[in-house]
């Protein structure tokens, strides 16, 4: 269930970001490495607001640097 | 796949949120007061010594909100802009980091002959948007030099998407200004202004509402990015519209 989560996360996310998931790796800073500017970084959360319900308040989207720092938010988000 | 992501852009935008009636509380008493002269003494140098000619005032919607969106080439440029606009100034309000707004020597020229709104952030671009769109929901209309940059050598550097959210977002319309000559008259190093005929151009405004349909069905990633080309697309056509002006300028004055 995690796993498969985990795997939708990144799947959206490379979609959005249009980077192959395989050239995605979690712990790598999307900003500095993979390029992602930061109105792209909005449109991440504004498709997991589409796809799962959850909005990111704007004080944590300062936070997030790497897929792993989105899968653990959007865990938390639909937790909460 | 994300298709229709505006909500959450406005959700993070505030752009549902009221306005307060109070909003945009500027240096209303001294604007009064000041304006006007700044604008007396302005006029001068922009009759005689760097002569500005303006053309498709008529594009300009009739009443505010709206967003001008005119090309970056010197310090001047808000003021040759506000000049072309006569009476209807006031309606215009620019955007300051405060970095500018902060300095104790912006005191007269940014805050009250200006009209300008400090921005609280120097790299975070949300709080700007956030201001600009509580302008227009204010009924005024916002100028923007979505370059960011001032150009070096009169070319139209890449624009910043920040322009294609507000517009999109607001719907209001986009008007785009071409300013020729102004990073001749006051370049980055220049203390002193030089004696460049300037050309205003008005171009016919982007309207809104066949992006805000795109925005129901496609990311509104894209639908910013698309505003900002066609915005950008726009000022290069009055770019090249301004040198046909300045060659059909020179042939009549050596005939």
């Amino acid at each position: 269930m995690t796993e498969d989560l985990e795997r939708e996360i990144k799947s959206l996310v490379a979609r959005v970001i249009k980077v192959p998931e395989e050239k995605i790796d979690p712990q790598a800073n999307l900003f500095r490495d993979l390029g992602v500017d930061s109105l792209l970084g909005i449109e991440i959360f504004a498709a997991l607001d589409k796809k799962y319900g959850i909005t990111v308040p704007e004080d944590k989207l300062r936070g997030i640097n790497t897929l792993n720092d989105i899968i653990a938010l959007v865990k938390e988000l639909k937790n909460s | 796949m994300s298709e229709g992501t505006s909500n959450y852009w406005r959700k993070i935008l505030a752009l549902d949120e009221p306005v307060p009636s109070d909003f945009p509380k500027q240096f209303q008493t001294w604007h009064r007061f000041f304006r006007p002269w700044f604008y007396k003494i302005v006029s001068i140098p922009l009759k005689f010594y760097c002569p500005e000619k303006v053309l498709g005032l008529e594009n300009l919607p009739s009443h505010p909100p709206y967003i001008i969106a005119a090309n970056h080439g010197s310090a001047m440029d808000f003021v040759t802009v506000a000049y072309a606009l006569g009476k209807r100034k006031d309606e215009l309000y620019p955007l300051t980091t405060k970095l500018f707004y902060d300095r104790p020597q912006s005191l007269f020229w940014i805050k009250i002959a200006a009209n300008a709104i400090r921005i609280d952030t120097e790299e975070d671009f949300l709080p700007a948007l956030k201001i600009a769109i509580k302008i227009l929901k204010a009924g005024k209309a916002v100028y923007i030099n979505p370059e960011g940059l001032r150009t070096l050598d009169g070319s139209l550097l890449p624009f910043r998407p920040g322009v294609g959210i507000l517009a999109a977002e607001t719907g209001v319309p986009l008007v785009p200004v071409y300013l020729h000559n102004t990073w001749k008259v006051l370049p980055t190093d220049a203390l002193l202004p030089r004696p460049y005929p300037v050309l205003v151009i008005f171009g016919k405004p982007l309207e809104m509402a066949p992006y805000q349909e795109k925005l129901k069905t496609h990311p509104a990633y894209e639908v910013y990015k698309e505003v900002t080309e066609e915005l950008r697309n726009r000022i290069l056509e009055l770019q090249r519209l301004a040198a046909y002006w300045q060659g059909k300028d020179k042939a009549a004055s050596l005939s």
